[in-house]
């Protein structure tokens, strides 16, 4: 049995494509129409002055940075199950747990997460049974001059409000 | 006369190795007009920016204290080093010959205002510029790489289809002004041709666009630039390069394309001289020319500090506006420098000029006259990378073969053809 066999005929390019020069002037004049456009005003360029000007169309979506979120006592969430942990695939959550005497039996004494490590995939939001760890705050950049201001603590963690 | 030599020495040193930081700050500039985005336009000192040329000084400083790292893997360290050197180095000497300004005349005696007063200067240009392919070819050999070795394969590959037509342009532009001097190039297009500027482009319009076309391919710039190739061969040549050897590569690039702008200004935009104007003229009509010149300055940067007032401007509210603070050192800049060439004009104008002060004002006018007309040549360089993808290797080969060698040998003939039974 033969193998069937797609002919494709590829379109013939006319004498004005071959010789390139014409088609080739069209596109640079395109490109100066842009760039005395933008040099003759460049207020018109639609962009955001970063630092200062802040985005406003973020969806609420958007996996920003970890919180860790209270219950109406005001007491974290969180009972130490380690679900997140284990879910996470960069490993960069590190729980501590302790016993307590309150509604729940267990809760973190240390809970830190290295973004250094940490990819964003939404895996411990998704993992967490009691609604404790969020991506919801709306901080969209973490900058630092060291390794260890990265580690983001318990206290840095529950402190962090929600953005959206 | 040891200060002539001086002069025409660090004169066109200066200004390759002055331009690459400009350049780059242009390429990123231009390329961000082109794709409507503002460009660098964070990095300053106390404020100032520069319109983002802090960013091309950051960048070298960065380049400059990095580790050269060198892959254990490389097959000889030796040529492994001298590869981006030997780039460097003939991309700096090819400018040498490109003349800056006509002959300075000194007690009688004519200097030619080149880096090196050599009188074949084309020959020379074709020789070197087609021996710095070699340090591509070296570097992509030696290091021991297959992506680096497929860059130089397709950089030799590109040498051949393009080192033939670029030499057969240059011969019929040999027979047109009937001399291998790049000084007499400039001379023979002083006159007018039909009314226009007898520049070579409108003499030879078949030979500037092959020229134009192998001159991209010469200088490895877009969209001739095989040799490299992000998508294909991870980065090509220079691929295990790092720091101050990369980023001599980087140079060595930018420096052959002010060579290549500044050769083909030098062929086809009348090179220094000004259209239907000779340097004999400005200097019998000094005064007027001093005039104009002070005119001319004066509103360049009227139009300039309009230009800046109208764009400098921050988009957000803030209490302390740093713009308004560097606006005004540019303005007081641009007036500052406005101000001084008038004077130093008004001072020559009062106290009538020597044989000597007129040839400085020649030589003056005609290296600006040159340095715009080279920084408009790059500016279509640039503007073309950005506009066109890149070719196949294939392509350039049947585009270089088949296509520009034909028309010019034919340009050959029939210029051959014109020069014996018109003229």
């Amino acid at each position: 049995m033969s193998i069937k066999i797609k002919k494709i005929t590829r379109n013939k390019m006319s004498f004005k494509q071959r010789i390139y020069l014409f088609y080739i002037s069209l596109g640079m004049l395109r490109t100066l129409k842009h760039f005395f456009k933008n040099l003759l005003n460049t207020k018109n360029i639609d962009f955001l002055e970063y630092p200062e000007q802040k985005p406003t169309d973020i969806t609420s979506r958007y996996r920003g940075l970890h919180r860790l979120t209270k219950n109406e006592d005001g007491e974290l969430k969180c009972v130490a199950c380690d679900m997140c942990a284990t879910a996470c695939p960069a490993k960069c959550i590190f729980i501590m747990a302790s016993e307590v005497e309150s509604k729940k039996e267990k809760a973190p004494i240390k809970f830190s997460i290295d973004m250094l490590e940490c990819v964003y995939c939404g895996l411990c939001v998704e993992a967490c049974p009691k609604d404790a760890i969020r991506m919801d705050s709306g901080i969209y950049t973490k900058t630092g001059f060291d390794r260890q201001s990265f580690v983001r603590d318990i206290v840095e963690l529950s402190n962090t409000k929600g953005g959206f | 006369m040891t200060l002539l030599i001086i002069l025409r020495i660090v004169f066109i040193l200066s200004f390759v190795l002055v331009l690459i930081p400009v350049l780059v700050l242009l390429e990123r500039k231009i390329s961000a007009f082109i794709q409507d985005r503002p460009g660098p336009n964070r990095t300053n000192i106390a404020g100032i920016r520069l319109g983002g040329l802090v960013q091309a000084l950051a960048d070298a400083l960065k380049l400059a204290i990095k580790e050269d790292f060198t892959p254990s893997s490389i097959r000889s360290k030796f040529l492994f080093a001298l590869a981006p050197m030997i780039l460097f180095l003939l991309s700096t000497l090819t400018i040498a010959v490109v003349p800056f300004s006509d002959y300075f005349t000194l007690d009688g005696v004519k200097y030619l205002m080149q880096g090196i007063p050599f009188d074949g200067g084309i020959l020379w240009y074709l020789g070197l510029a087609s021996l710095s392919v070699y340090g591509i070819i070296l570097a992509g050999w030696s290091s021991n790489n297959k992506y680096s070795l497929l860059g130089s394969l397709r950089a030799s590959s590109t040498v051949i289809s393009y080192e033939i037509p670029l030499g057969l342009c240059v011969v019929s532009m040999i027979l047109t002004y009937n001399s291998i001097s790049l000084n007499d190039f400039v001379l023979a297009q002083q006159g007018s041709f039909f009314g226009l500027p007898a520049w070579g482009f409108l003499i030879q319009p078949l030979a500037f666009i092959i020229f134009l076309v192998c001159a991209f391919a010469e200088t490895n710039r877009a969209p001739f630039d095989v040799a490299e190739g992000e998508s294909e061969i991870v980065a090509g040549y220079h691929l295990e390069y790092s720091a101050m050897s990369f980023a001599m590569f980087f140079m060595a690039e930018y420096i052959a394309m002010t060579a290549m702008a500044a050769l083909i200004v030098t062929i086809f935009f009348g090179g220094y001289s000004l259209p239907y104007l000779s340097s004999s003229d400005l200097m019998q009509n000094y005064e007027l020319t001093l005039v104009c010149l002070a005119i001319f300055v004066s509103v360049f940067g009227l139009i300039f500090i309009r230009w800046l007032v109208k764009n400098n401007v921050t988009r957000y509210k803030t209490k302390a506006d740093h713009r308004k603070r560097e606006n005004k050192f540019y303005i007081a800049m641009a007036l500052l420098v406005v101000l001084a060439i008038d004077l130093v004009c008004l001072y020559f104008y009062a106290y009538s000029l020597e044989s000597f002060g007129k040839e400085m004002m020649a030589l003056v006018i005609n290296a600006s006259v040159f340095s715009v007309k080279t920084f408009v040549m790059l500016f279509v360089f640039i503007w073309v990378r950005w506009t066109m993808p890149r070719f196949r290797y294939d392509q350039i080969q049947r585009l270089g073969w088949e296509m520009l060698m034909p028309l010019a040998i034919l340009n050959i003939i029939i210029t051959a053809l014109v020069v014996i039974y018109v003229n």
